[in-house]
């Protein structure tokens, strides 16, 4: 049970706070581990064991990230707004397929940062997944653009909305 | 490392380092190391630390890299500076090339 509640939890932060295209604009809301800490959300809400903060919830939350959608990039700022060339380049790459992108900002959350950086094995950002598979930052998926290797990858996936 | 050895990799740049141990390791045919730390200066991921050298362009041509796909590519360069992004080195753009695909196409 604790288990099962533990999980549902995990899967509303996934579902509320990543950014998802909305009739071809970005929907942003702000990703944050601090939610069993705010004073409006009730103790049934939080996890039975106290797992924020040593990784194992976070890295939870990365793999239903990268499963749930096809393309997730965890960048700094969001996608319409990025704080950084490198992912402010790697999202206009995107942008070229019609592909729906979901983001979330490491910038936000230091543990998620942290969280991501162990979960690839990579010390930068922006991080782009497809389909699961990690892909690689700016540098690559530019790279994968210009070489058809990217459309082919995203051909599967579909369109957005 | 003492404090005569720390001294001294503290005054040799960040870039110089760079460059030492990815051509030591790599034996590369060519490799260019940019800073271009200015660029970036002030955004909000480095807003407020005291680094310098934080954001640099690296083209690397080397045989090693020769089978390796980019992402392995990649993590080989991140690998072998895992120190200096310890220490606040920040973003790294890799050109990472073999020998054979610098060569002019036929």
């Amino acid at each position: 049970m604790a288990t099962s509640l533990s999980n549902m939890f995990l899967k509303g932060i996934a579902n509320r706070s990543l950014s998802r295209p909305l009739n071809g604009l970005f929907y942003c809301t702000r990703y944050s581990t601090s939610v069993s800490n705010d004073s409006d959300t009730h103790d049934d809400f939080k996890p039975a064991n106290k797992l924020e903060g040593s990784g194992i919830s976070l890295t939870n939350v990365i793999e239903q990230d990268v499963k749930d959608n096809p393309v997730m990039i965890y960048m700094k700022g969001v996608p319409d707004s990025p704080q950084c060339g490198f992912s402010s380049l790697a999202v206009r790459v995107l942008k070229h397929y019609d592909v729906p992108i979901s983001a979330r900002n490491i910038l936000e959350d230091v543990e998620l940062k942290n969280a991501v950086k162990t979960f690839s094995n990579w010390p930068t950002f922006p991080q782009v997944f497809v389909k699961g598979e990690f892909i690689g930052g700016s540098d690559i998926v530019l790279n994968m653009h210009q070489t058809g290797e990217l459309k082919e990858k995203l051909k599967d996936v579909t369109s957005k909305q | 490392m003492g404090s005569r050895g720390a001294a001294a990799a503290a005054a040799l740049s960040r870039a110089s380092r760079i460059r030492s141990k990815l051509q030591s390791a790599l034996e590369a045919t060519v490799l260019e190391v940019d800073d271009v730390s200015n660029q970036h200066a002030g955004h909000a991921a480095v807003r407020g630390s005291s680094d310098k050298e934080t954001h640099f362009n690296v083209k690397i041509v080397s045989p090693k890299f020769e089978g390796q796909s980019l992402v392995k590519r990649h993590r080989i360069v991140y690998d072998l500076l895992a120190d200096e992004l310890q220490s606040g080195l920040h973003a790294l753009s890799i050109v990472a090339k073999t020998p054979r695909e610098t060569k002019p196409a036929q």
